[in-house]
């Protein structure tokens, strides 16, 4: 498990990689200081629904999680791994662990200094732990739906972008019934859960954790399955 | 007699023969320079143009390629094709009231760019790298610039290549709604006069939105080769500025939003909408900002000027 | 690496009516064959199938018929049978921002080995890569990268090892090399297969030979045995002797000969009859008088053997 985990790690974190991660995580904290040094109103909330949960975490999350898998199946390098006697179960939940791992390493913080130095309508602590729990169990959902998507297609990271802004963005929108089909939802469900006022209907607490543990197992039988049956790709 | 190929050393003038006699000849099989008439830059040009055109499209790859680009079109063009046939069918029930039901229905010139810009902005994060970072990393910039295209030939064909695929995946949608109107209305020559006027104005939002997308989008995968990155990057410079511009026009002054709003290509675009259409903008930081409409047609122009001009000189200056 | 291996239970690997299609295109067609210890090589043009039939007998692909069976189980979808055998792929290419130590070191964590940074260290220095050791492998030159995919195949010690055309790039010296250690360890009872389009390595190389053409097995042994097999191509013989034309026209008179040219300082010789041919031969001689010098059959190398065989 360790050694998958490492020289996963390794190959996420090259040095472009990085500097979008960053970029994108630190996008937040950087709008937050420009709004309290411009002397703005303390809204740590609206910053966090739209601009984190919304759109950094689940791009993050499929930058992350396209490439847990995915950049190594595109380049080659895939085959060393699965050349070895070792269970897909595991090699799939390495990888989602270290991709859901990253992706919370990377959002968390970011939630709680945002919601630190911007402060929040209402309660600031209420916001930072309910938006950071939320965040911790969202970001890890879409890095596993993302892990599993890029097991089975190589245009993952295409597919996932038009799920984030097709589906959840406009769709789910629209149809009420399928409310449920959305990560991003679930994700505000949770946090409305600790009292956090999010815009229009949450889905309840119960919902909203049954989808993103859904989410989680699923994704990691779904990569399990699949990278029992992985083949090389190419002809001769 | 045999008839004996020479192995080929030097090449040859063109000539089929190399030795004859009076009982038979050898023909020379091996590499003949080709002497007839070159066609110039201008053919390069346009074959280079064409063909940016057929791989935004995924003409000429496999199935899988066009699977995107195609099902992203179809979306966008849905709303329209759905427009056409209700109003059909109302206007077939209603006529006797002499209403258009076109006007109360969502879906009319000035309101679809609100519903198929994400969509636009999906396409370029898709076909971008493909046309800009392939020729990248597999190194045939040299096959390129060693012919009599020129570095900003290349570039400028592949920019315009992609904003005039866009152009039609754009345009598409409008057009249909302006046929389809024309046509349900109770006397089509009537109808094309009320909808004539709606043409100019598509075109132009047409335009800039292809023109601005598309250059971005180029400008973008030009500096960043590799597919994934190239997307990302692309899709996080289309849907982050709007959400920013929101948030700091909603929680600070309106001061320092209505400078960021022209940074905003997405928002710009929306500007552009509203003042073309005298209409409500749908973002709501464009409709607080109380910018003029020309701010944004200036910040769309230029928008799209500069990040051609910059994707020439990504080309002109890279290493092959 | 010398020492000799664990006998395995059953045959190490067995190839039965195995194909292998990718909608229209047979990249594998109905290949059967088995392996046992030694080394066997896979010789084929560019485009004949050898990665693909390595792979399926990696596990890496599923075969679309028939099966592949690595020491009596099926290679498809069973990681325990990694543990014994080694894969050497020829494109993909290795993480490139690990060491080649680093990256035998994965290998061999991954293997579940005893003593991974031990067995690491052996292996790197098996394939003689000790001094680039510490150098990502994004920095090595082609052979060097070939080294270090095999060391990461070796640390675990497999029974089975498959070579995807291991010696591209490789310099003279290292390919001996090479080829020494593949040597010693097929002596000690290993199965090993190596794929490659070069006629020289095979024939160097292998004690026996599997010659794939269009996704068919086009033969299957020795190299030798398989001329003789062809009965329906002529062997040539050079022979040189005291006199050319008498020895030439006494040997026409024999029936197992059936062409005999003069060339500038030798007879070349056409005969359909291995055996009898070089029975007759000595008598032809004698009785004429003639004393000869030399005997070679000419086309008795692999590389007449397969271009035979992919001219058919």
């Amino acid at each position: 498990m360790m050694p998958l985990v490492d020289v996963t790690l390794r190959g996420l974190l090259g040095r472009r990689r990085s500097i979008l991660l960053v970029l994108l995580a630190g996008l937040p904290v950087f709008i937050a200081l420009l709004v309290r040094l411009s002397g703005g109103r303390p809204d740590a909330d609206r910053v966090l629904d739209t601009l984190v949960v919304r759109t950094v975490m689940p791009l993050v999350a499929l930058i992350v999680g396209t490439a847990a898998i995915g950049s190594e199946i595109d380049d080659g390098t895939a085959v060393y791994l699965m050349i070895k006697p070792i269970p897909r179960w595991r090699i799939a939940s390495s990888k989602i662990v270290v991709a859901a791992g990253l992706t919370a390493v990377l959002i968390v913080p970011a939630v709680i200094i945002t919601g630190a130095v911007l402060g929040s309508r209402t309660d600031t602590m209420t916001t930072i732990v309910g938006f950071s729990v939320a965040c911790f169990v969202g970001g890890s959902a879409y890095a596993a739906a993302f892990v599993a998507l890029s097991a089975f297609t190589t245009r993952a990271l295409l597919l996932g972008l038009a799920y984030v802004l097709i589906w959840e963005g406009v769709l789910s929108g629209l149809l009420e019934g399928t409310k449920f089909l959305s990560i991003r939802q679930a994700t505000l469900g949770l946090a409305a859960a600790f009292g956090i006022d999010t815009p229009g209907d949450a889905l309840s607490r119960t919902v909203s954790v049954v989808v993103l543990v859904v989410v989680l197992v699923g994704a990691a039988l779904l990569t399990s399955w699949k990278l029992a049956r992985f083949e090389i790709r190419g002809g001769d | 007699m045999t008839v004996v190929p020479t192995p080929p050393t030097a090449p040859t003038s063109g000539g089929a023969t190399s030795a004859s006699g009076p009982g038979g000849s050898i023909f020379d099989l091996g590499y003949q320079a080709y002497q007839g008439p070159r066609l110039g830059r201008r053919s390069a040009v346009q074959a280079l143009f064409t063909q940016t055109i057929r791989a935004c499209f995924g003409i000429g790859r496999g199935g899988r390629a066009k699977l995107a680009p195609f099902i992203l079109a179809a979306l966008a063009v849905l709303p329209a094709v759905l427009a056409v046939g209700f109003a059909a069918l109302a206007a077939q029930a209603g006529r006797a009231t002499g209403s258009t039901l076109g006007d109360a229905s969502p879906i009319r010139y000035e309101t679809y760019h609100g519903l198929v810009g994400i969509l636009i902005m999906l396409f370029c994060a898709a076909q971008a790298p493909e046309l800009f970072g392939r020729d990248q990393r597999y190194g045939v910039l040299p096959l390129y610039f060693s012919r009599v295209l020129t570095r900003s030939d290349y570039a400028l064909a592949k920019v315009f290549g992609l904003i005039l695929a866009l152009l039609a995946v754009d345009l598409a949608p409008y057009i249909i709604l302006f046929v389809g109107r024309v046509f349900v209305a109770a006397d089509p020559a009537t109808g094309l006069a009320d909808e004539i006027g709606a043409v100019p104005r598509f075109m132009l939002q047409g335009v800039l939105v292809a023109g601005l997308l598309g250059g971005l989008a180029g400008l973008i995968a030009a500096w960043t080769p590799r597919r994934a990155y190239a997307t990302a990057t692309i899709i996080a410079v289309f849907i982050i500025p709007p959400i920013i511009v929101g948030l700091i026009g909603s929680l600070t002054n309106q001061d320092l939003a209505r400078v960021l709003v022209l940074f905003s290509p997405g928002d710009v675009l929306d500007g552009t909408n509203a003042a073309i259409f005298g209409s409500i903008p749908d973002s709501p930081i464009v409709a607080s900002v109380g910018l003029a409409g020309w701010a944004y047609l200036a910040a769309a122009i230029v928008g799209l000027v500069a990040s051609i001009a910059l994707t020439v000189r990504r080309y002109l200056r890279i290493a092959p | 690496m010398t020492e000799p291996a664990q006998p395995p239970a059953t045959a190490a690997l067995e190839v039965d009516h195995v194909s292998r299609w990718y909608g229209n295109v047979v990249a594998v067609n109905d290949i059967s064959f088995g392996l046992g210890p030694g080394v066997t090589g896979l010789l084929g043009p560019n485009g004949a199938g050898k990665s693909t039939l390595l792979h399926l007998m990696a596990g890496l692909l599923a075969p679309s018929a028939g099966r592949v069976l690595v020491e009596g189980a099926s290679a498809w979808r069973r990681p325990e049978m990694y543990r014994h055998v080694g894969l050497v792929p020829e494109r993909e290419a290795v993480h490139g921002f690990l060491t080649g130590l680093e990256f035998a070191r994965l290998n061999a964590r991954l293997q579940g080995v005893a003593d991974p940074d031990g067995a690491a260290a052996r292996a790197i220095d098996t394939v003689d890569l000790t001094e680039a050791a510490n150098r990502p492998i994004g920095t090595y030159s082609k052979g060097m990268r070939q080294r270090a995919k095999l060391a990461g195949a070796l640390v675990h010690e497999p029974r089975i090892l498959l070579l995807d055309e291991p010696f591209n790039g490789m310099d003279p010296r290292q390919r001996l090399h090479m080829m020494t250690l593949l040597r010693s360890m097929a002596a000690a009872g290993r199965t090993i297969l190596f794929s490659s389009h070069i006629l020289e390595e095979v024939e160097r190389l292998a004690d026996s030979v599997l010659v794939v053409y269009a996704g068919r097995l086009a033969a299957a042994g020795d190299f030798r045995s398989i001329r003789r097999l062809m009965t329906d191509r002529p062997h040539t013989f050079t022979v040189r002797s005291s006199d050319d034309r008498r020895l030439a026209a006494s040997l026409m008179a024999d029936a197992s000969v059936f062409g005999a040219e003069l060339v500038s300082g030798h007879v070349a010789i056409r005969t359909a009859e291995y055996d009898a041919f070089t029975r007759a031969l000595p008598q032809v001689a004698r009785t004429a008088g003639v004393t000869l010098f030399e005997v070679r059959p000419t086309d008795d190398s692999l590389e007449s053997v397969f271009s035979y065989l992919v001219r058919r």
